[in-house]
């Protein structure tokens, strides 16, 4: 899903990069990366579709993707659509672009000071007075993620109408709040430093769309309230969560889903970003990574989802965003996993928060697929006995590919049907390759019949069996005619070409009596046969003559 | 297929056997003469030194062979790996070393010989060699006789293509070379405009099955190529496909539902032999079902198989048995034992001819689910399907009858059974291997006896153990304790114990003590009884080392 989702953006988000940068190519390098959230505010109504978790992909990305991947991406009939209408988005939004270019132009200097103060996070001291910041942050912290991605999406039916009365700086201050919003754990300079920037906006902004968007927040919070009760509970065991997190991915991307449909329906009146959605999406494999950590019985430093989300967002201001993030994540997890290990003073906790963090949790098939083969030992044909385990991305390859059917894929792409027909199709002889082969495929096939009536109809057909109505005399026709008499009395042939008596005679005699009683010969047949021993006889009539046996 | 089959009225085999001059040559040569026809009729024959030999009498003469004779050798003597094909009615004895020989490549062959010699190489003369080659296992030859090839300016077929494409594996050492070898082999086919058949893709993915982990992937590209290109996979492509995500020691097995996908694809579809991994789809289908416990599937593997004629791509009745005991194997595991008889009916014999581990599976599933009194009409088959001289079956069979008690009737019928079983053991089978008494078989049919009232039998088979030098268990010994105190038979019982000390079983003076404890005994009685252990102690008990055994230590209550 992820891949597909990946490719249907990828070129989409090139031509709007090229839009975006043929605009605004006066910009350094360095403001491209700050600018990203614009761009992405920019397509956002399309972004939404796909999800944004593909566009983070996609620019972790360095080179761009073979061209192969656009074509297959194609072949899926609603992502089409999808593409097409984002290409008409495209076009649509050329004029916005560049207004938001400008104007982010302007907010470039901004923009850096935030970058440099969140290298600093940990020397700026906690100021933190902003209480609806910290009743977001409580009301958010032990929040399922599928309940925020539904609020997202409410969340983002009412931003939209907010985004047609506000400009585009508006824009990108619901850009920071929401993520704040979504993102911030613990780590309040953070957040602090948002809320600053979000300020320093904020002044050249509508007051008005800002309390709008409060209120929005407020709204998000109240409707969360009752799911969260009703999870939390739950959350007691690490088994149960781990189930949670592997229900919640197969539930995220269905949302998705619903949302890509949302979204087109309503892309036409609302061409404008929804950045909380398009944030919370994601931070949403992140926090998916986090919450694993959630039900560790620690107190006072867990890492919690909204930790995650913040050291995400840390990292998106820095050049290296992956690398930025996988970094700090690794170290906070460190840090999480000893400070709870010397507490409880449970050594095998650190190993097991650790592999909780790492585990992915897959959803098997069917429940008695891991039954493992019982006593066999086998041995695989490329000669190790053993495959390679990839890991992680190995077994997220295997989870992805199982909603895809067998042949929606892509292709090798190295032939290319031809769409006229085969013109010569070797009509020449059949090579003894050509033989060989059928024979093989003739012999390792099972050709006997499966039972009696198979077989009667097998040779029925080869006419080997009784002709209906069942006569007698069937396969006899030729001999039809012929009277029984001449087959029976046959010592009228005897009569001359033999002697009359004496051995031969009696030999012969013999012969007849055994024709006599032959139903297989013709009566033809039976004549040939004495006249053949006539002519012997009469052949070797000296022979029998000196011996005394040939008495005429 | 020019190979005349003569048909001969065969009365005695013994005879044919006995005198091989009986036998016609299968293939005779009619033209004598040295000349092209005589080379053709060889090759229509299939002769493969002769026509080897009339090429070579004609090249000596002069004679010029026409390019489609010389080709023609030029296949056969590749088809046939430059030897005479084994003839089927030949006794394999002769040809043990031609069958050890045959699947090897020979060095300087004719083959080479007479492809050096041919004026003009075209494409069908390389084709032929290189299908040779392969075939024959010379891997790298067949890609060093394609490089030749190319630099001929030649370019190939599909079956050469087809041929190196099975071939790439055996050249390259790892994965990701092997299926860099295979791409290029398939860029070289789009360039030189070869378009690709069943084969090559068959081919491709019989290849990929010995590429690792990147086969996973590929072979799901490859069969959108074949849909792309307008081929239908065959079953064999199905089969390799399973293989790739299927193998043996794959720890991700069971987390993939290709199988479920395959069998979605091909449900109700009927398919004609293409290819001669065709046969294998059903087997190695039904093992991943098997491996993965999934009972559903293996009835849609089955559904599939009823299709049309379907049931023609199960193979020769080796694979037919192999798909057949699988799918057994699996029912008896996973269904109910209802169930397992209802397919019993329907397989056995008729389809499926169990051998001894299915009727222990099946007997293994009549004890899950309780149904041991079927145990008796099961041993009537395993008899008939000759399993009643395999020792571990029957002991299986009698341990199961042995081990619980059961209603009346039950026993009854068990120890009919028993009683057939004993007589297996008895009557020397003639011809057949026969059954050895063990120890555990005895007891178990001593005790299914004594469990159906029948002592006089069971009598019999407690004297049966000292002919066989069978000591039975004390297990056993209680049980008929128990039945002579039901009827109140001491003269029984005192033989009891006299035989359980002749055993020199450690729990003799137990069994005393309780027989004597037991039952009545008058004095006299017991003084007989006795002197019979003490007499039967003096000569065993030497011979073993248990004291607790010494019939004295019974004397001692005795004598106050």
């Amino acid at each position: 899903m992820y891949r597909i989702l990946l490719l249907s953006v990828c070129p989409v988000r090139n031509r709007a990069l090229h839009v975006y940068i043929r605009e605004a190519c006066l910009r350094s390098s360095k403001c491209d990366i700050v600018s990203l959230p614009i761009c992405r505010a920019t397509n956002g109504g399309v972004f939404n579709a796909f999800g944004t978790s593909s566009v983070i992909h996609c620019e972790k990305k360095e080179g761009p993707l073979p061209p192969k991947e656009e074509n297959s991406a194609l072949k899926d009939g609603e992502q089409k659509v999808a593409v097409k209408m984002v290409g008409e988005k495209v076009i649509e939004l050329q004029d916005y672009v560049k207004m938001v270019a400008e104007q982010s132009e302007q907010r470039v200097g901004v923009k850096m000071e935030g970058v440099t103060e969140s290298v600093k996070i940990e020397e700026i001291p906690v100021k933190m007075d902003s209480e609806k910041m910290e009743e977001i942050q409580t009301k958010t912290a032990l929040l399922p993620i599928p309940e925020v991605k539904l609020e997202d999406v409410k969340e983002s039916e009412e931003m939209k109408e907010i985004m047609l009365a506000s400009k585009t700086e508006e824009v990108k201050q619901k850009l920071e709040v929401t993520m704040a919003v979504v993102k911030e754990g613990e780590t309040i300079v953070e957040i602090q430093v948002k809320t600053e920037e979000v300020v320093d906006v904020k002044k050249e902004g509508d007051k008005v769309v800002e309390e709008q968007m409060l209120e929005v927040n407020k709204e998000e919070q109240q409707t969360e309230a009752p799911p969260k009760d009703e999870i939390q509970p739950v959350k007691s065991g690490k088994e149960s969560l781990l189930d949670l997190l592997g229900a919640m991915k197969v539930e995220v991307t269905n949302k998705r889903k619903f949302k890509a449909l949302k979204v087109q329906r309503t892309s036409e009146t609302a061409a404008r970003p929804m950045p909380a959605a398009m944030e919370s999406t994601t931070s949403m494999f992140q926090e998916a990574t986090g919450m694993a950590d959630v039900p560790a019985p620690a107190p006072s430093e867990t890492l919690s989802p909204e930790l995650v989300a913040a050291v995400s967002a840390a990292a998106a201001t820095l050049p290296s965003q992956s690398q930025a993030e996988s970094e700090l994540l690794k170290k906070l997890r460190q840090h999480e996993a000893i400070g709870e290990a010397q507490k409880n003073g449970d050594v095998n906790n650190i190993g097991q928060v650790v592999i909780i963090a790492d585990m992915k949790v897959g959803k098997k098939p069917n429940g008695r697929q891991n039954a493992r083969p019982a006593n066999q030992i086998r041995f695989d044909e490329d000669g190790r006995g053993y495959t390679h385990d990839r890991g992680i991305t190995a077994e997220l390859d295997g989870g992805l590919r199982r909603r895809r059917s067998l042949f929606s894929g892509k292709r090798l792409n190295i032939f290319t049907p031809s769409t006229e027909p085969e013109a010569d199709t070797d009509i020449a002889v059949p090579t003894l390759w050509d033989m060989e082969l059928a024979n093989q495929v003739a012999l390792s096939t099972n050709q006997m019949p499966r039972n009696g009536f198979e077989e009667m109809i097998q040779w029925t057909k080869e006419g080997r069996l009784w002709q209906y109505p069942i006569n007698n005399e069937a396969g006899l026709e030729a001999e039809a005619q012929v009277p029984f008499h001449e087959h029976v009395f046959l010592e009228k042939h005897l009569e001359e070409g033999f002697p009359r008596q004496g051995p031969v005679r009696h030999f012969m005699e013999l012969v007849v009596s055994g024709l006599a009683k032959n139903p297989y010969y013709t009566i033809q047949q039976k004549r040939e046969h004495i006249a053949w021993f006539r002519d012997y006889f009469q052949q070797k009539e000296e022979v029998l003559k000196e011996a005394e046996v040939y008495l005429n | 297929i020019p190979k005349k089959k003569t048909w001969y009225v065969v009365f005695n085999l013994f005879e044919i056997t006995q005198d091989r001059c009986l036998m016609p040559e299968t293939m005779e040569l009619c033209i004598e003469e040295v000349s092209e026809a005589a080379l053709l009729e060889r090759i229509m024959l299939r002769k493969v030194k002769a026509a080897v030999d009339m090429y070579d009498q004609l090249l000596q003469a002069g004679t010029t062979v026409s390019p489609d004779a010389s080709n023609d050798l030029l296949d056969l003597i590749c088809l046939y790996g430059d030897r005479d094909p084994v003839q089927d009615d030949k006794p394999e004895a002769e040809d043990v070393v031609g069958y050890y020989l045959c699947g090897l490549y020979l060095e300087n062959n004719n083959a080479e010989r007479i492809f050096n010699l041919l004026p003009e190489r075209d494409t069908r003369a390389y084709s032929a060699l290189i299908r040779g080659m392969v075939k024959y296992g010379a891997h790298v030859k067949a890609f060093n006789t394609y490089t030749d090839m190319l630099n001929n300016r030649l370019t190939a077929d599909v079956h050469t293509f087809n041929a190196l494409i099975s071939a790439a594996p055996e050249v390259r050492e790892r994965y990701t070379e092997k299926w860099d070898l295979i791409v290029d082999l398939l860029n070289q086919m789009n360039e030189q405009k070869v378009k690709p058949n069943l084969l090559t893709f068959n081919a491709l993915l019989k290849a990929l099955r010995r590429c690792g982990s990147l086969a996973r992937a590929q072979s799901l590209h490859t069969l959108s190529e074949m849909k792309a290109m307008g081929i239908a996979p065959s079953l064999a492509s199905f089969d390799h496909v399973l293989g790739i995500f299927y193998k043996a020691a794959s720890p991700s097995q069971g987390q993939t539902d290709i199988l479920q996908e395959v069998m979605t694809e091909v449900a109700g579809r009927t398919f004609v032999a293409q290819d001669p991994d065709d046969v294998n789809f059903f087997s190695s289908a039904m093992r991943i079902c098997l491996d993965t416990k999934d009972i559903e599937a293996a009835y849609k593997v089955h559904d599939l198989l009823r299709v049309g004629e379907n049931w023609r791509m199960l193979g020769d009745s080796f694979q037919q048995s192999i798909y057949y005991g699988r799918m057994f194997n699996l029912l008896c595991m996973m269904e109910h034992i209802d169930v397992v008889l209802k397919w019993y009916k329907e397989l056995i014999p008729s389809l499926y001819y169990p051998n001894p581990q299915g009727m222990r599976d099946l007997l293994q599933a009549l004890d899950t689910d309780n149904r041991l009194d079927m145990i008796p009409q099961i041993w009537k088959d395993i008899r008939r399907m000759g399993h009643d001289n395999k020792s571990d079956l029957v002991d299986e069979l009698l341990s199961l009858m042995a081990r619980d008690k059961h209603s009346p009737e039950i026993q009854e019928s068990f120890a009919v059974c028993a009683l057939d079983v004993k007589s297996l053991y008895e009557q020397g089978q003639g011809a057949r291997m026969a059954l050895e008494w063990t120890a555990t078989a005895m007891t178990n049919i001593t005790s299914v006896l004594l469990a159906a009232q029948k002592k006089q039998q069971a009598w019999d088979m407690l004297k049966l153990f000292k002919t066989k030098n069978r000591v039975p268990s004390e297990e056993l010994m209680e049980e008929f304790l128990a039945s002579i105190k039901s009827s109140n038979d001491p003269q029984h019982a005192m033989e009891l114990v006299q035989i359980s000390a002749s055993f020199c079983l450690p729990s003799t003076p137990k069994l005393a003590e309780r027989v004597l404890q037991a039952f009545e005994l008058s004095e006299e009685q017991k003084y007989d009884y006795c002197l019979g252990l003490l007499e039967l102690g003096t000569t065993d008990v030497n011979s073993t080392p248990s004291e607790g055994s010494h019939p004295l230590h019974l004397l001692r209550p005795l004598t106050p």
